[in-house]
């Protein structure tokens, strides 16, 4: 364990991911702020899913460290590992909920495996954190019952059940509709100011813009960060001009297919 | 009064004669401290009548989110059933996430208890179970029935390339595995035999039991169980995966049939396909049954004129009729059941033993059948 300075939640350092000889992200570096919705975002194919991978321990990355919370994650060995782990919740696309279980065994599943606590209290902490996602009423449907956004929610409490000060949420607005897109950036909100640091992986723009402190984007075919800074100024002040049609909805003139 | 410290957690519990009670907290209430603290609470609160509880908290440096737990448990009155329960104490922005956490008695009150399922009343769901799934078998075998002579009578409007690519799928790469169960089954079917009939001096005969058992039993059946397992599988896997995706309701709105579009390719591949691998079974059942021979001492022109004497055309008619007939039940059973692939991750895994496991029951009573009917008609 290292001693880190008390504000930084996530530090990666030189972080190169890729799959055998085909990097994908080259010497990345990048930090958290303890408490800051943090924005890793860029096009498709930019390695957003990738370094997400090597960040909570999925994918072990070509070189680099990931420091969570002042612990080396890929260094870690046995229970230093699981004590890391213990440290972030993760939310998955797809909300990858256990679809022979009703949302609450989902929920309830994690405090079953890692925690002590007396059998009732886990069933009340699991309950808790549904109620605080807007979902108490649903613990007893099973995940299929649930609409998108729901599951998704379902898979945030999950996430935050062993009371973990730091979440992933890979594409939370992904497939959803406005409204219910608009629902869960509310929910992350009201979830940010119970003290929560957010590493979110999204390339939707609206919501962005209503959740993100700060932001790294990613760059197509760069293996590198072009940008980090807040989503506003970004748009409006990038030096990069790939960055600001990013954050503008513009289309590469280059694609255009009006004829010349 | 009980007292109690442990680690960082002090905790005080007082029961008055008049059945108040005060709970005060302080310290670290925490995962580690709360388990010792329920410990301490459920042996002075359960069975201990209290009208009024009290839990003060003002003494709590750290609450956790397992410590918010127990104080929302208590809080329930769970411990202490038709008392009064207020917590008071917390730290402003604890008190906020306190407020907002409070649960209705939901966990706790009891289910409703699930009546007893009268027995007539199980038949009865069965019953329309089946029957349920009598009609969504009917509607599909109608499907099939109306798609198939389009396919056939209107080559262009078929998917031949789908149909080609399951041919060499369940056909061709099927050949080693093919090639080395009938091989061995001829070896043991030869060896079996060899050894009872020496006792008739009758061991020449050894080529006719394999003659007879391959073209007309073994090669069909063995053939068709190896595709239910290899084929009929991948078939409901295949498009179970693709329903759970949402591909089938993608082609739905495209305005594709799924039934044309992906189970007649599979049908057609299944018929065209099983009887010839069939027919190479069953060579390869005779050549392994000729290896044995010929290790008895028999002569090659001696076999095989004794192999051509045991059985007629008809007999190899009959048993590649039948594994056309296989070839349909396994393609068809597999394509039914990833048709009817439930949402979860568990529904593929389930439809693909069901394939297998339906498509075997099938084959073996449509054997039973042919064999009936082959007895009747002579």
């Amino acid at each position: 364990m290292m001693n880190a300075p008390a504000d930084i939640a996530i530090s990666v350092k030189d972080l190169t991911v890729g799959y055998g000889d085909n990097v994908i992200l080259q010497y990345v570096n990048f930090q958290v702020r303890r408490g800051e919705v943090f924005v890793i975002l860029g096009a498709s194919g930019s390695g957003k899913s990738t370094l997400l991978k090597a960040m909570i321990g999925l994918d072990p990355p070509l070189s680099g460290e990931v420091w969570i919370d002042g612990g080396n994650l890929w260094a870690a060995q046995g229970k230093d590992r699981l004590a890391l782990l213990r440290k972030f919740g993760v939310m998955y696309q797809s909300g990858a909920l256990f679809g022979s279980l009703t949302v609450l065994e989902n929920v309830r599943l994690p405090l079953d495996e890692f925690s002590d606590l007396p059998d009732p209290l886990k069933e009340v902490a699991a309950l808790a954190r549904l109620k605080l996602v807007g979902l108490g009423a649903a613990a007893d449907k099973m995940p299929a019952e649930l609409s998108g956004g729901m599951q998704k929610r379902a898979a945030i409490a999950r996430a935050m059940v062993l009371d973990p000060r730091i979440l992933f949420l890979d594409e939370p607005s992904a497939g959803l509709d406005p409204i219910t897109s608009a629902d869960i950036d509310l929910l992350i909100t009201g979830l940010h100011h119970f003290g929560f640091t957010f590493v979110i992986v999204s390339h939707e723009l609206p919501s962005i813009y209503s959740i993100a402190d700060r932001v790294v984007m990613l760059g197509s075919g760069t293996k590198g960060i072009i940008a980090e800074g807040k989503p506003a100024e970004l748009r409006d002040t990038a030096a990069d001009p790939w960055v600001r049609r990013f954050f503008n909805r513009q289309p590469d003139p280059s694609h255009s297919l009006e004829p010349s | 009064m009980t007292t109690a410290t442990q680690n960082e957690l002090e905790t005080a519990m007082e029961v008055r004669p008049d059945s108040r009670a005060r709970l005060v907290l302080r310290g670290r209430l925490n995962e580690q401290t709360v388990v010792g603290c329920w410990s301490l609470l459920e042996k002075e609160l359960l069975g201990t009548k209290v009208e009024a509880l009290q839990v003060d908290v003002s003494g709590l440096g750290f609450c956790d989110a397992a410590g918010l737990t127990l104080l929302l448990y208590l809080n329930m009155g769970k411990m202490t059933p038709q008392a009064t329960v207020s917590v008071f104490g917390l730290k402003a922005d604890l008190e906020n996430i306190f407020r907002e956490l409070i649960l209705e008695d939901r966990a706790f009150q009891p289910q409703p208890a699930i009546k007893s399922d009268f027995f007539v009343g199980r038949i009865g769901r069965k019953v329309a179970q089946v029957t349920m799934e009598f009609h969504e078998q009917m509607v599909f075998l109608g499907a099939l029935i109306a798609s198939l002579p389009v396919s056939i009578f209107h080559p262009k409007r078929s998917r031949w390339a789908e149909t080609r690519r399951v041919v060499e799928l369940a056909g061709a790469n099927a050949v080693p595995i093919v090639s080395l169960m009938s091989l061995l089954l001829g070896f043991i079917i030869a060896f079996e035999s060899a050894r009872r009939l020496a006792e008739f001096g009758a061991q020449l005969y050894v080529a006719n039991t394999i003659m007879v058992v391959m073209v007309r039993d073994m090669g069909p059946l063995m053939t068709a169980i190896l595709l239910a397992g290899r084929s009929g599988s991948s078939f409901a896997a295949e498009i179970g995966t693709m329903k759970v995706n949402e591909e089938l309701n993608a082609l739905k709105t495209f305005g594709l049939d799924p039934i044309p579009f992906l189970v007649v390719p599979r049908i057609l591949a299944g018929v065209f396909v099983t009887p010839l691998l069939t027919f190479y079974s069953i060579l390869m059942g005779v050549i392994g049954g000729v290896i044995v021979m010929l290790g008895l001492g028999f002569t090659l022109p001696l076999i095989l004129h004794q192999l051509a004497s045991s059985v007629h055309l008809n007999d190899l008619g009959t048993g590649i009729a039948k594994s056309a007939v296989f070839g349909v039940i396994v393609s068809a059973v597999g394509c039914w059941h990833g048709l009817r692939t439930q949402q979860g991750p568990s529904a593929v895994g389930l439809s693909t033993t069901r394939a297998v496991v339906t498509s075997l029951l099938l084959i073996i009573v449509a054997d039973a059948f042919f064999s009936a009917i082959s007895y009747l008609l002579k």
